[in-house]
């Protein structure tokens, strides 16, 4: 288990670690199983060519948004808080393509003594963005620097 | 509207109106297999001492699993000719754009959900608008969505979208 990530240790521009995942159509059936999801275009290549008009199944958008979900919350390890996530399917992805899943902090602040911090996200194949988004986490304070706000707060009452 | 709108008077009218209501118990099992089939080990979702030591009561479900809780039961003859259960864009069928996909999805966490806590979900239509984009028109349909657990207690609300394609 590596360092808990604390608020303080964060700066603006620091990149998340990112994930690289090439989904086989196994996952693509286990995740179909998991989340009771029937669509055809994800396990019939004649639906989703003919009817559908692709090259191939397609890797579920919300596999997708669970990746780069997954790749945040390895991120900000077991005292962080996933606050909001928010995703857009901008391009499909077909099963055995390299994706990357990562993000930015874009901005990160205080309010009510909890450390949030904002990020840019974006599931890639490559060069395009299959999946951008945003996202904010509350990350716990370093114990010393948590310490000394109540040391303040206690100095000031 | 007009009369080579892909969006139908019946759906229109839904606008407002709650398009889904459905209840289901969050389970530990569930999740789990969820999160093995995202690759996603996070022992806060598989392990209730490293989850007590971070400060939950226990294990929790994973913030992106709970929109999965509520999902119901379709048998196979009711399900629509592409597969799909329908459960998902709470019955909305668009005759002139039956192809579906998922547009996008933005949510915030409340509170963590815990096994056999019991949640309510209440979604409603937000708004249809025909929209023209890169590969043609197309129908983009937005929800607010909210999940209570068994106190009434908000643990998360979430806005979604749906892409309908002729």
């Amino acid at each position: 288990m590596t360092a808990q990530l604390c608020y303080d240790d964060v700066e603006l521009g620091d990149e998340i670690q990112p994930l690289v995942v090439t989904v086989d159509q196994t996952q693509m059936f286990f995740f179909s199983a998991a989340t009771y999801n029937g669509h055809r275009i994800h396990y019939e290549k004649d639906w989703a060519t003919t009817v559908e008009g692709y090259d191939d199944v397609l890797v579920q958008g919300p596999l997708q948004s669970a990746l780069l979900a997954r790749a945040i919350t390895d991120w900000i390890g077991g005292r962080g808080r996933l606050v909001r996530y928010s995703v857009q399917n901008r391009a499909v992805a077909y099963p055995g393509e390299v994706l990357t899943f990562g993000g930015v902090v874009t901005a990160k602040r205080l309010e009510a003594g909890v450390g949030l911090v904002d990020l840019e996200i974006a599931g890639r194949r490559g060069e395009d963005v299959l999946m951008p988004g945003t996202a904010t986490v509350a990350l716990p304070r370093q114990p010393a620097l948590a310490r000394g706000e109540v040391d303040q707060r206690d100095g000031a009452s | 509207m007009t009369d080579d709108s892909l969006i139908d008077a019946e759906s229109a009218a839904r606008v407002g109106t709650v398009a889904a209501r459905a209840t289901g118990e969050v389970h530990r099992l569930q999740w789990q297999r969820w999160a093995a089939a995202v690759g996603d080990h996070n022992p806060l979702w598989f392990d209730a001492d490293y989850a007590r030591v971070n400060g939950y009561d226990d294990v929790i479900c994973p913030p992106l699993f709970l929109q999965y809780v509520i999902l119901g039961v379709t048998s196979l003859d009711e399900l629509r000719p592409d597969g799909s259960s329908g459960a998902v864009s709470g019955g909305l069928a668009f005759p002139r754009a039956p192809r579906r996909m998922a547009g996008g999805e933005s949510t915030t966490f409340h509170l963590p959900a815990y096994h056999r806590d019991e949640v309510e979900m209440v979604r409603t239509i937000s708004s249809i608008v025909e929209k023209e984009g890169r590969s043609g028109r197309f129908v983009l349909v937005t929800w607010h969505t909210t999940y209570r657990n068994q106190r009434s207690e908000l643990v998360a609300e979430a806005t979604t979208s749906m892409i309908a394609r002729p």
